[in-house]
């Protein structure tokens, strides 16, 4: 009986000490030598696609002895934050909506930069499309989005209410990610999709749907995507976040004067094709941005929303999810 | 006897609680001293709290899991066991259902997703397809193994005794003798089509009318919302139902089987 005591004393003991172990390492430890940037196959944010393609990151950021940046796609923001949260990101390309998610349960990390407004779409079948007027059409109807805790899911949800449509009841919303909702709705499986371009854009073509709302109509000027930086990388290295942000304005300046090239680069990284992003900007309502001071009200918004839908616990401040003081000293 | 018998069960009882309860203190430990992040490990306490606050909810996700588990498993059932009878029974059926099984059986029930929703939409048999999936394999190859180990011996005796039909041969011979590597093919399948219940729920489902609902379903939502006291939570009961399940069809087939028993090799 006191071997068994001892014994299970030892394997609690040697549990504890592996934990330990495992968590006792800091990022700020050693030298950074290498940066992991979180991004989404988007027009939205095509910015980063630039830095990469061209080699700004390494290059701006070599300075602070980087010496390898990847990036890492993933399909919607709230798997991308979930990365963040086990710390395999540095910093990310992101919804604002999963962000104030993820800060607010505890993520280490604030919104240091805009990305993007506006810029997603709600697609119906053809058939649907074609007597589509209003939002009350949608009653009863099966449309897929990103799953809760988005941009989309919260304009969405937002747009319905305002127009007196009960989210739950009056219609079914349906979370997916965009190639699940691309292939629903082309198979004639669903009413329609709620996605972030350049998805709408690749169904109009596709000739199985069309856009009848644009989320900027939906939700005027909504914020959408920004740059969310760990905390570590904030209160260890940063003059590097500096650098991170001047090489963002540099791409997304570049964006503006070089669109041809730009759409080249995203139509490659995301392996649509170029007329599917042409196709995309020409019929978007989007705007590439890089003030987190003009959305900070939105992101607010965004914030209320998903409190008032259960999402989060508490109502966060503006201090809570931004840190402006970077942007501020650069621009 | 009867007495001593009793203390003995109850011995092995404490023992596995002891391991649950040991497993679950150094868990709170770990979440509340080392790691101290709910986001990264949470705590039991936080997970109970999260218990108690969907306790409402919980008996309906998990009798739309089953439903949809049972609408998997049925259709493994009648495809699989006669087929697997089919292929152990006649060599040449065996020859030309085998490649295809081969070929079919190493692709995870998760990759047939977009044809699920292509093929039955966002319906709840949609998430049976990718359980039946999941669950045909062992009890098909159980089935093949039980007809194929059919002792000779057996079927040359009934065939002495005048029963020659193949028909008479399965029904009196061949099945009986396989009925134990059925059975254990069953609950296989079973435990695997449970396992396949969170990726079948992964996509917006009709949930036979009801919203957000399907422990698998609401796994995934939570884990967008990045609530992970309800993710464990959910875990928890995944697992939970995991090993009820198994229990009841350990006892069932321990029931069934009760005149082969005697080929059991004690457990110490």
């Amino acid at each position: 009986m006191e071997n068994n005591k001892i014994y299970i004393l030892f394997t609690a003991v040697v549990l504890i000490a592996v934990a330990s172990g495992c968590t006792s390492s800091q990022p700020g430890d050693a030298k950074l030598t290498a940066l992991t940037i979180g991004v989404q196959p988007s027009t939205h944010q095509v910015a980063e696609m630039i830095a990469m393609d061209k080699g700004w990151w390494k290059s701006d950021l070599s300075k602070y002895s980087i010496v390898k940046v990847e990036d890492k796609l993933f399909p919607s923001g709230p798997p991308e934050m979930q990365a963040m949260i086990g710390k395999e990101l540095d910093f990310a390309y992101v919804g604002a909506a999963p962000a104030i998610s993820a800060i607010s349960k505890g993520l280490d990390a604030k919104i240091i930069a805009a990305v993007q407004t506006n810029g997603s779409g709600l697609v119906l079948s053809n058939e649907l499309a074609q007597s589509y007027t209003k939002p009350e059409d949608l009653i009863g109807k099966k449309i897929a989005t990103f799953p809760p805790g988005s941009i989309q899911d919260s304009v969405l949800k937002h747009w319905l209410k305002q127009n007196s449509i009960d989210p739950d009841k009056d219609l079914r919303i349906v979370a997916m990610g965009p190639g699940d909702a691309i292939t629903a709705i082309e198979a004639g499986r669903i009413d329609g999709v709620f996605l972030p371009a350049p998805s709408p854009a690749k169904i109009e073509l596709d000739e199985k749907g069309k856009i009848v709302e644009l989320s900027g109509a939906m939700w005027p000027e909504h914020a959408c995507c920004v740059i969310v930086a760990s905390g570590d990388l904030i209160r260890e290295h940063p003059d590097m976040v500096k650098e991170i942000l001047r090489t963002h304005i540099k791409a997304t300046n570049y964006i503006y004067s070089n669109t041809d090239d730009a759409k080249k680069i995203c139509s490659e990284k995301i392996g649509l094709s170029e007329e599917v992003i042409q196709h995309s900007l020409d019929n978007w309502d989007g705007g590439w941005i890089v003030d987190p001071h003009s959305i900070a009200d939105s992101v607010l918004s965004f914030a209320q929303v998903q409190y008032d839908l259960g999402y989060i616990e508490t109502m966060p401040k503006q201090e809570d999810l931004f840190d402006m003081q970077f942007y501020d000293e650069i621009a | 006897m009867k007495n001593h018998m009793f203390k003995k069960r109850i011995e092995k009882y404490k023992i596995q609680a002891l391991s649950i309860f040991l497993f679950l203190f150094i868990w709170q430990l770990i979440a509340q001293y080392v790691i101290n992040d709910p986001l990264l490990l949470p705590s039991i306490a936080d997970i109970i709290r999260a218990f108690f606050k969907l306790s409402a909810n919980i008996p309906i996700d998990i009798g739309v899991s089953l439903l949809h588990l049972s609408t998997g498993l049925l259709f493994a059932l009648l495809v699989g066991i006669p087929l697997g009878a089919l292929m152990g029974w006649y060599k040449n059926a065996d020859r030309f259902f085998n490649p295809l099984i081969e070929m079919l059986r190493p692709i995870p029930p998760l990759a047939w997703i977009p044809f699920a929703i292509i093929w039955f939409g966002l319906s709840d048999y949609s998430a049976g397809f990718i359980i039946f999936i999941g669950a045909l394999f062992p009890i098909l190859t159980n089935t093949y193994t039980g007809f194929r180990n059919t002792s000779n011996l057996l079927v040359e005796a009934a065939k002495v005794l005048g029963c020659k039909k193949n028909k008479d041969l399965i029904r009196h011979v061949v099945l009986p003798s396989s009925f134990p590597y059925i059975l254990s093919g069953i609950r296989i399948s079973i435990g695997i089509g449970w396992m396949c219940v969170v990726a079948a729920e992964m996509f917006g489902l009709d949930n036979y009318g009801m919203d957000n609902v399907g422990v698998g379903n609401m796994l995934w939502q939570y884990y967008a919302l990045h609530m992970m006291d309800r993710v464990a939570l959910y875990m928890f009961i995944l697992a939970t139902i995991g090993i009820a399940i198994d229990r009841i069809l350990k006892y069932i087939e321990a029931r069934l089987l009760k005149w082969q028993s005697h080929t059991n090799i004690a457990q110490i």
